[in-house]
């Protein structure tokens, strides 16, 4: 118990030091951020599985892009004691002059086969239950649709020739569900009252809703899995919600970003480190000399550690648990109903995932002080930096958590790339630097001559204090920047100069019906590119689903049929990156090229097949190229091309995407093409700004969250490297005053010493930014890395600049105490 | 019976870049508790190396250390744990006041009355009111006192000063070594003192001589 005592005693008077609280306070902010991904991540999933059990309005749910055979469809009969068939798919609602996107549901008698459907008489009006959906010949238009469209109870809406009349205001579908969190507009019809086959498109989907219990539901999924291999199915029973894939992607997206937070972390437990570690040395001498063991006092030096990670974790906690409330307030326009909570299990495993990696930065520590001995409180013995063990210990914890959380190994591989490239450009510039700078002093006098020696005795805690602040400098102007540059991208694309309407989807028999129409109203069609509708169901054989287990944004999209274009030659807005691309007029029309991120994501090498299901059928291609967008062409482009000659091969509908230049006046006549085409995907340039403006506000919050715990943590490293170093810098103070130099000279000098310090610092963050544009810019975000100078300058001024000046407040701080007690120091 | 350390035909040295420095050669010598022996020679002698051997710090290059308490030989760890040090430049804890500088090896050692035992012997070297103070607060003659109740405040069987008066004025270094033997005396340890003083090396009950490589004993 004394024991136990004496290691929070010791705790607390550490705490009592600028380096205890710095060490402590930069643990605590890690904690907080990966704590509080961790709740909102826990809550946005227990709602979710919540949302699961009463929204997925029946027992089992397959869905498929294509409809299913009567056999298979007989088999679900079968197995089960009752099904409902829906169809879902985006057309365009015309009403008089006005138009809408819409989700249009086509349903059967059996719908709904569980949960309620409410319906009401007008936008406002009570709601009552539905025993069944619409009538053949009605439409039910959503609340929402029914006020921006105009249109109430009795009018008429016309769909692809068929007349349907209003009947009721949809409020609520039992399945709603499977429609995820989309805030789409929505109407509902009943599936005889339009011929299927008018309305396709190619992201229709085909969903069969039943009644089972546990067992036929598992019978159904394993049935579907060889089956159906391009459908997915939904159970309640141990299923999993169709988000969920989405939301762990966003939480490990987040948590690689955590990577960047951990390194400036690292280097500011790192630099308080050094006085911690002397402390303890001394501490262990001590013990030593009275017959303690150095087992014990190892033991007890853990245990000090410990203690400062226990008290960082409380802490991390309750700010955790307050953050948490905030973003769930904010989420909940969201998740409508979403709470937070007390996630114990998921508190406790990502506490244990920083503790491990705090404890792997503190391995060079403990092994610094298993050398603590009696010995050097009698004579001075020679100290071993540690620093390959430091910088090693440093990286791999990094790269652990990294590994945890990355679902994108190539954009981890180049961070970390950059990082390192970085560190050994600044090591040797540090080397460089500071021996050129003693060489040419060593026959001058003056302060600056006499600064580069101090530095180049120092030149072990100098080259951490740089390559900790240079590393720092790196990831704030890199995160910045690319927040910087992102943001512009987006306003940028959001004014494309293709055109002010996109084409994003259009049939083959929409494109005549397109050019007839911009005729008429003087429009310009500017591109249209032809693709088919393919979802990828086997890679080598395997299902997809069994082939790859690790969410990532490539997995998730091709979880979704994807657009599969074809091409001989390789178009204008790509470039070939490897493998051998077919020659123009080939006949083997199975081989396909990839974007490399997809196949990077994927784990796809060249040489595997992979399998498609296209309009029923499935197709496999031989992986031999990648290929990657070139910006400054056409902004259209795709992840999958095939050889021309597969075209005729594969028997499905072809689709079209491209981009229209509308004059002011024909803006109006829209709502007669859509009357007459109503899968045909039109969006005004103007509304797609605006969506891009919503997802910019959310991006923003996000991100200026993100750089507000940079920033934070920078502050912390340049506050540790201060703190760090203070004793170093007031015993150099105290002797030269000692020897007659004046206050103003020590300023200079230190001014010179934070000044080179912060230069080579800054020039390292410079070349890390620069290699991390190169490599990351245009290979992941598609975007030119070309820096502005004017603002790159600007903001490492400022750095330097900022270094400079907490440099000189803590020089002033420690001349202000009289030479006795900087000598005592 | 009396615990001793043995020294055996011990040789000590260490290299330089340009060369070996010998400190002592084939040296034998047995300290024993309740004994008092003064290491005395010039500068750069090997007085702090062979009072480090002595104390199972460090191996000398040539030769054994044995140590024995209770009858049994024990090896350099366990001897660590019957020793104590009183050092020239005192070390005490910066962040503990004098109180908790004393009761720190009792803490060490899980005994609940620490305190209690540590302002004893505060009383015992006229402290009692300094207590509360942190040692930047103290004469250095007072932290030494503190530091030097601090060694003999577990009663381990030996205790190693290495220069222990040597940061002090005569007057201070008077008291210092009235109390130091007076302790080492009321304890029965063994104390083995590295000095310069002529005076202290007096009173020891043997001293001697290191110079040269050799040890004699010192007139």
């Amino acid at each position: 118990m004394s024991t136990v005592k004496l290691i929070w005693d010791n705790a607390r008077h550490d705490l009592k030091a600028a380096d205890g609280r710095i060490t402590v306070l930069t643990q605590t902010a890690l904690l907080f951020f990966l704590l509080t991904l961790t709740l909102v991540s826990a809550s946005i999933q227990n709602y979710l599985k919540a949302n699961l059990d009463q929204m997925l309005g029946s027992d089992v749910v397959v869905e498929s892009h294509v409809p299913l055979e009567d056999r298979a469809l007989q088999t679900l009969r079968s197995e089960t004691q009752g099904l409902a068939k829906s169809e879902l798919l985006k057309i365009t609602l015309s009403f008089e002059k006005r138009w809408e996107r819409v989700q249009l549901k086509l349903v059967d008698n059996a719908y709904p086969i569980q949960g309620q459907l409410m319906i009401g008489a007008s936008p406002g009006a009570d709601q009552m239950p539905a025993k069944r959906g619409p009538d053949i010949g009605d439409i039910w238009l959503g609340s929402r649709l029914a006020t921006k469209l105009g249109a109430g109870v009795g009018d008429q809406i016309k769909i692809g020739g068929e007349n349907l009349q209003v009947a009721q205001i949809l409020f609520h579908e039992p399945d709603r569900l499977m429609e995820g969190h989309s805030v789409d507009l929505r109407a509902m019809v009943h599936m005889d009252s339009l011929a299927s086959s008018a309305l396709a498109s190619s992201g229709q989907r085909f969903r069969y809703m039943m009644m089972a219990d546990e067992a036929q539901a598992e019978t159904i999924e394993t049935w579907a899995k060889d089956a159906l291999p391009g459908a997915t199915v939904l159970k309640k029973y141990g299923g999993q919600h169709p988000l969920s894939g989405f939301w762990r992607r966003t939480e490990n997206f987040l948590g690689l970003a955590s990577v960047i937070l951990f390194f400036m972390a690292a280097v500011a437990i790192d630099m308080t480190n050094r006085r911690w570690l002397a402390n303890m040395r001394y501490r262990i001498a001590i013990y030593t000399s009275f017959g303690t063991s150095l087992g014990k006092s190892m033991a007890m030096a853990g245990g000090q550690w410990l203690t400062g990670f226990v008290l960082s974790t409380v802490g991390a906690c309750v700010f955790a648990a307050v953050a948490q409330d905030l973003i769930v307030a904010e989420l909940q326009a969201y998740f409508p109903g979403l709470s937070g909570g007390l996630y114990l299990a998921a508190i406790i495993k990502t506490v244990a995932l920083v503790f491990i990696l705090l404890l792997a930065l503190q391995i060079p520590t403990f092994n610094q002080l298993r050398g603590s001995s009696v010995l050097s409180l009698i004579r001075k013995a020679p100290e071993n930096r540690y620093l390959l063990q430091r910088l090693f210990w440093g990286l791999t914890s990094a790269t652990l958590l990294a590994a945890v959380y990355s679902d994108n190994m190539l954009l981890t591989a180049m961070t970390l790339g950059a990082v390192a490239v970085a560190l050994i450009f600044m090591t040797f510039l540090s080397w460089l630097v500071l021996r050129l700078g003693d060489y040419w002093g060593s026959r001058r006098a003056g302060l600056l001559p006499f600064a580069f020696f101090m530095m180049r005795q120092r030149i072990f805690s100098k080259s951490a204090q740089i390559l900790g602040l240079g590393l720092c400098g790196l990831l704030l102007l890199f995160s910045l920047m690319l927040m910087r540059d992102f943001s512009a991208m987006i306003e940028t694309n959001s004014r494309v100069e293709e055109g002010n309407l996109i084409i994003s989807e259009a049939q083959e028999k929409h494109v005549g019906a397109i050019h007839d129409w911009s005729e008429k109203t003087g429009s310009t069609v500017k591109q249209l590119r032809p693709f088919l509708s393919a979802k990828l169901v086997q890679v080598n054989g395997v299902l997809l689903n069994d082939y790859m287990k690790k969410p990532s944004d490539s997995l998730a999209t091709l979880q979704e049929p994807i657009r599969l274009s074809w091409a001989d030659e390789i178009p204008d807005n790509n470039r070939l990156v490897d493998g051998n691309r077919w020659e123009v007029g080939t006949e083997d029309w199975q081989q396909i090229s990839a974007e490399p991120e997809v196949m990077t994501d994927m784990g796809f090498k060249f040489g595997d097949k992979l399998t498609y299901q296209i309009g029923g059928e499935t197709y496999t291609f031989t992986l031999v190229a990648s290929h990657a967008y070139k910006p400054g062409g056409s902004f259209i482009t795709f992840w999958f091309q095939v050889p021309l000659s597969a075209r005729e091969q594969i028997k499905t509908d072809t689709y079209y995407m491209g981009s229209m230049n509308l004059p002011e006046q024909a803006w109006s006549e829209l709502a007669s093409l859509w009357e007459a085409n109503p899968t045909l995907a039109l969006l005004p340039l103007k509304e797609m700004m605006q969506r891009l403006e919503k997802t910019l506000g959310i991006v923003t919050k996000v991100t200026s969250g993100y750089a507000a715990m940079v920033l934070v943590l920078s502050l912390f490293v340049v506050a540790a490297s201060v703190s760090g170093f203070k004793a170093d810098d007031q015993q150099k103070n105290g002797l030269l005053m000692s020897m007659g130099l004046k206050e103003k000279d020590c300023l200079w000098l230190n001014f010179y010493d934070w000044g080179v310090t912060a230069l080579i610092a800054a020039a390292g963050a410079i070349v890390g930014t620069w290699m991390a544009g190169i490599l990351i810019y245009e290979d992941q975000f598609g975007l030119f890395y070309n820096p502005d100078p004017i603002w790159v300058v600007g903001t490492i001024s400022l750095m330097v600049g900022t270094v400079c000046l907490i440099g000189y407040l803590a020089c002033r701080q420690s001349l202000k105490v009289s030479v006795r007690d900087l000598l005592a120091g | 019976m009396r615990d001793t350390i043995e020294l055996n035909n011990i040789s000590h040295y260490f290299d330089t870049a340009a060369e070996r420095i010998e400190l002592f050669d084939n040296l034998s010598q047995t300290i024993g508790t309740g004994e008092i022996l003064a290491i005395v020679g010039p500068s750069g002698a090997g007085k702090s190396s062979l009072l480090s051997i002595a104390a199972g710090l460090e191996d000398p290059e040539e030769g054994e250390v044995v140590f024995n308490v209770g009858g049994t030989p024990i090896d350099k760890m366990a001897m660590r744990a019957n020793s104590g040090f009183i050092f020239q430049q005192f070390h005490l804890m910066p962040e503990l006041d004098a109180i908790g500088n004393l009761a720190l090896p009792l803490r060490l050692k899980g005994n609940k009355d620490a305190f209690d035992i540590a302002a004893d012997w505060l009383g015992k070297i006229g402290l009692e009111k300094r207590a509360g103070h942190k040692p930047h607060q103290l004469s250095g003659g007072e932290q030494q006192r503190i530091a030097m109740a601090r060694a003999f405040v577990s009663r381990p069987r030996f205790i190693f000063a290495d220069e222990p008066t040597g940061n002090l004025d005569a007057r201070t270094s008077e008291t210092v070594i009235d109390l130091m033997f007076g302790f080492a005396r009321e304890t029965e340890c063994g104390l083995v003192v590295v000095t310069h003083s002529n005076r202290l090396a007096s009173l020891a009950d043997k001293s001697l001589r290191l110079e040269n490589g050799a040890l004699e004993i010192a007139a």
